[in-house]
């Protein structure tokens, strides 16, 4: 590691060069875009943005996790953060009842991470699950056209999930008022409630788990070989069936996880899972598909978008607006802000 | 139906060589011909003479005309247009707004208004098909919700949820001529198709299907031929649109939704990718199976969505060419019984 | 330690070889030369397990291991490293090599490999964090034969690494082979470059059309007159 440094260029050539590419402004232009309007309009702007993005980072990560690694475009991704909310409110609710009955602080700040955890288990059985039952068939029976055939496989997999969510447990709300039933704390004049900061710090956190996985472990260095060389992982050894698993297993479960994390905005119902679908694509459509780091900022950058169209340009319109603003990015430059990592965006 | 038409053109050489031909030139074979006489009785025979039956038969015949649509992007180019509903409902919504509030015969408007929605869904394939196929579905998607977003929006223009009121088509209370109409929409749409798909276009699109390097090696432009495509399947959708607004009388945004293609999509695809007639001959036994479904089983909402969804995992895992495949499959052991 | 014995694969409908038979004893360097396209990819990829054969058998330390999936192949000891080099191009030098040693779980004896390594190929030490996807042509092959040892393999199997190399990146891979079966590894090259690979390999064996139409030691085969027709133009 002695001549690491020699080799390196110097930093600031490396920034300004990041800097003026796509990517650069654009998380430029975000963080200014968001100071100027939290200056307008209030700080709350920067604490909601901060707050969904996180989520909508954890969200989209998966998404592109799975759609780099094993060339699924998942519509199904948002029935993950649906099972997560469900899971995280039928353990949560029951202990909420429970502690009413009889108070005990420490089981009320640990229960609502009880859910989230759980949620995030199931979310990642499920994922392991329809990787065995479903893609793992198809994969065998032919791998022809298989970016169309596994889209349309995730449609029906979305169809049965919602509807069978249906059959079960009705189309009503199933919400909760909050996690921690503190008052909120005073941040920058805003309120900012302790479910916002624990979603906000919980993203935080497992994003940063998630990142030393990736980089510096092996096994995590085998999920991104699969994505680059599926022959040359299989060359060094790597046993892909293991890799396929644990990648959809942990895009799921991260779906999942964020669905119990945002409960108490979100409540479960159905089709609660369409929105964080449609962010999701967004998002990785927005940074460039398969590129795992930049949906993460991408996340933030269209919670931003978000908040800025439902508060100036009014609720309703948070459909057609980013729509507008994806086309004119695929106009000028469709592989992403950010550069797709996948290999060739361009039809072969 | 394809393999039918052939065994038919070589019998034509012997027998009543000019309706075989005229047949032939249609894409309709015997077997389909029969179909379509059956239904053309049908709506005379109980119990399907009954109003609410012949609902359904109309239902039946859009979602199948839909299908065929459908089919002609996914089947040939390998294109998901995950937008349908929403190219449908310009269609019904410019028809349906230009006979509001100009009057125009619906008899004109349907057919108006499937020229907007062909716009926006050559704009839409212009900017995505020249990427990979997934780019293009995905902002179908996009534009779909859009759409979705502005009919909800422009209330002044839509009335948005409340619903807008459109004159029908006919004055009459009786679904019977209806469903004779829509009958020869979805004919027209098979034949026109079908015809495109046998012209030199259908060759580009099945080369293009199967491998895109070696069609754009033969000198074929891979994004011609499929924004062609793309466009001439949201024309389709928007003529379609035009009947649905003028035979249900109320239009409400919700005809936009995603969930309306999905339902297109499965069917289209447990009919047989690639036939054009699968999702057609599926839709009509599928709809009453759902509607009977729907009617009995009250108490379990959406369950016929969840036989949708599974359906068309299991035709994806295990018998990907659908009910056009097992056709062919039925009729070739048929055929080798009798010749045995 | 390596017997192929009548071996028949292909790709679908389309067969490639035809009762090919090899024997490679331990410690062995040999060449499998022959035209394009006379199945000599075929040969390598059925033995690392990349493609199924149709028949025949493939025994390795005398299990057979035909059609056993390449990552299991790799585990027992067999290492390919591929024409298409199946690099991670969006990845360092030293990241590629730590995956090439992803069968060893010890984390010192993984270090040791990468040390011997950039002994092996001064030139990747040089350049360890750069993309793999950014190296130069020589680079690469360089890249991935390292790679390919990472995993302390008993089979080396190299495939063509002279194509598209000046000829004096083509000396440098060659006498890192050289110094690799020096050091006892057993190695399989396949190889266009008909004559230097006669040069330095004990045992040949020319592949023709899927079938094996000589063998013997790579002296000899330099004798051979239909070699030096078909391969050395004298």
């Amino acid at each position: 590691m002695k001549d690491e440094a020699l080799l390196k260029e110097p930093f600031p050539v490396v920034f300004r060069r990041w800097m003026t590419s796509a990517g650069g402004i654009t998380i430029l232009l975000t963080i200014v875009v968001a100071i100027i309007a939290a200056i307008d309009a209030g700080p709350f702007i920067i604490v909601n943005t901060v707050v969904t993005g996180g989520m909508w980072a954890l969200l989209s990560l998966g998404l592109s996790l799975v759609f780099g690694v094993m060339n699924i475009p998942n519509f199904a991704h948002g029935e993950f953060f649906l099972i997560g909310s469900l899971t995280a409110y039928f353990t949560f609710n029951p202990l909420r009842l429970y502690l009413k009955e009889n108070p005990s602080p420490f089981l009320s700040a640990i229960a609502p991470l009880l859910g989230i955890f759980l949620a995030f288990f199931v979310g990642a059985l499920l994922g392991v699950i329809l990787e065995k039952l479903i893609f793992s068939p198809l994969r065998k029976r032919s791998r022809d056209q298989w970016v169309m055939n596994s889209f349309l496989l995730t449609v029906g997999i979305s169809v049965v999930i919602i509807n069978s969510v249906q059959l079960t447990w009705g189309a009503n709300f199933k919400g909760i008022p909050n996690y921690w039933n503190v008052d909120p704390l005073d941040f920058l004049g805003v309120n900012l409630s302790v479910d916002r900061l624990a979603a906000f710090l919980l993203a935080v956190v497992t994003l940063i788990v998630f990142w030393y996985f990736m980089r510096r472990t092996q096994t995590g260095r085998a999920v991104r070989a699969v994505a680059q060389d599926e022959t040359g992982a299989l060359m060094v050894g790597i046993n892909l069936n293991y890799i396929l698993s644990l990648t959809m297993a942990l895009s799921a479960g991260l779906a999942a996880m964020a669905g119990a994390s945002l409960l108490f905005i979100f409540p479960a119902y159905p089709t609660a899972g369409l929105k964080p679908l449609y962010v999701a694509w967004y998002v990785v459509i927005l940074v460039g598909l398969g590129n795992v780091s930049a949906a993460v900022v991408g996340g933030f950058i269209v919670a931003l978008l978000q908040t800025l169209t439902s508060f100036y340009v009014g609720t309703g319109w948070e459909d057609v607006i980013p729509t507008a603003v994806i086309i004119i990015m695929l106009i000028f430059k469709p592989s992403g802000l950010f550069g797709s990592e996948v290999k060739g965006i361009q039809e072969r | 139906m394809e393999n039918n038409a052939q065994a038919a053109l070589s019998d034509g050489a012997t027998g009543n060589g000019r309706f075989t031909a005229l047949l032939n030139a249609t894409g309709i074979s015997p077997t389909g011909l029969t179909m379509i006489i059956i239904l053309l009785v049908l709506p005379f025979i109980p119990p399907f003479n009954q109003e609410h039956i012949l609902r359904w038969l109309v239902s039946a015949a859009l979602l199948g005309a839909q299908a065929i649509a459908f089919d002609f992007t996914t089947g040939y180019i390998n294109v998901v247009n995950f937008g349908f509903a929403a190219f449908l409902g310009v269609g019904a919504y410019t028809s349906g707004l230009l006979a509001v509030n100009l009057g125009l015969s619906p008899w004109v408007g349907i057919f108006v208004g499937a020229i907007p929605a062909a716009l926006i869904g050559f704009l839409t394939g212009l900017l995505t098909l020249r990427l990979r196929g997934i780019f293009a579905a995905v902002m179908a998607w996009f534009v779909g919700l859009a759409l979705l977003g502005l009919t909800r929006n422009l209330v002044d223009l839509t009335r948005g949820p409340m619903g807008l009121s459109t004159p029908t088509l006919l004055n009459t209370s009786s679904n019977r001529p209806y469903f004779y109409i829509i009958l020869a929409m979805m004919l027209i749409t098979y034949i026109v198709l079908r015809k495109i798909i046998g012209s030199r276009y259908g060759l580009a699109f099945r080369a293009i299907g199967q491998n895109m390097d070696a069609a754009r090696a033969s000198g074929i432009n891979p994004t011609y031929y499929r924004v062609f495509n793309f466009t001439v399947q949201c024309l389709f959708a928007g003529w379609l649109g035009g009947f649905y607004a003028h035979y249900f009388g109320i239009l409400t945004p919700q005809l936009m939704l995603t969930a309306r293609t999905v339902e297109v999509l499965a069917i289209a695809y447990i009919g047989g990718r690639g036939s054009l007639w699968g999702g057609a001959a599926v839709a009509f036994p599928f709809i009453f199976l759902i509607e009977a479904l729907r009617s009995n089983l009250t108490e379990l909402p959406g369950l016929h969505l969840v036989i949708y969804g599974l359906l068309l995992v299991l035709v994806m895992i295990f018998y990907p060419g659908g009910f056009a495949a097992f056709y062919k499959r039925a009729v070739a052991w048929v055929k080798g019984l009798r010749d045995r | 330690m390596l017997e192929v014995k009548n071996l028949n694969a292909g790709y679908g409908f389309l067969q490639v070889l035809w009762d090919v038979s090899l024997k490679i004893e331990k410690g062995e360097f040999i060449a499998l030369v022959g035209p394009n396209g006379a199945g000599k990819s075929t040969t390598l990829k059925s033995i690392a397990g990349l493609v199924t054969p149709k028949s025949g058998d493939i025994l390795f330390k005398g299990e057979a291991i035909g059609g056993t999936p390449a990552n299991l192949t790799c585990r027992m000891g067999i290492s390919f490293v591929s024409e298409s080099l199946n690099l991670f191009t969006n990845m360092s030098i030293y990241e590629n090599l730590l995956l090439g040693a992803y069968t060893i779980e010890d984390k010192q004896e993984q270090l040791d490999t990468i040390d011997f390594v950039f002994n092996l190929f001064p030139r990747l030490k040089s350049r360890r964090n750069q993309l793999a996807g950014t190296l130069s042509g020589g680079e690469r092959k360089m890249l991935a034969i390292a790679r390919g040892i990472m995993s302390k393999p008993s089979l080396l199997m190299v495939d063509e690494p002279s194509l598209g190399l000046a000829p004096k990146l083509t000396l440098n891979v060659f006498d890192a082979l050289e110094t690799l079966r020096q050091g006892g590894m057993t190695i399989l090259l396949v190889e266009q470059n008909v004559n230097t690979t006669l040069h330095i390999t004990d045992r040949g064996y020319v592949l023709e059309q899927g079938q094996i139409v000589l063998e013997g030691p790579s002296k000899e085969l330099l004798e051979n007159d239909h070699v030096k027709k078909a391969f050395l133009g004298i």
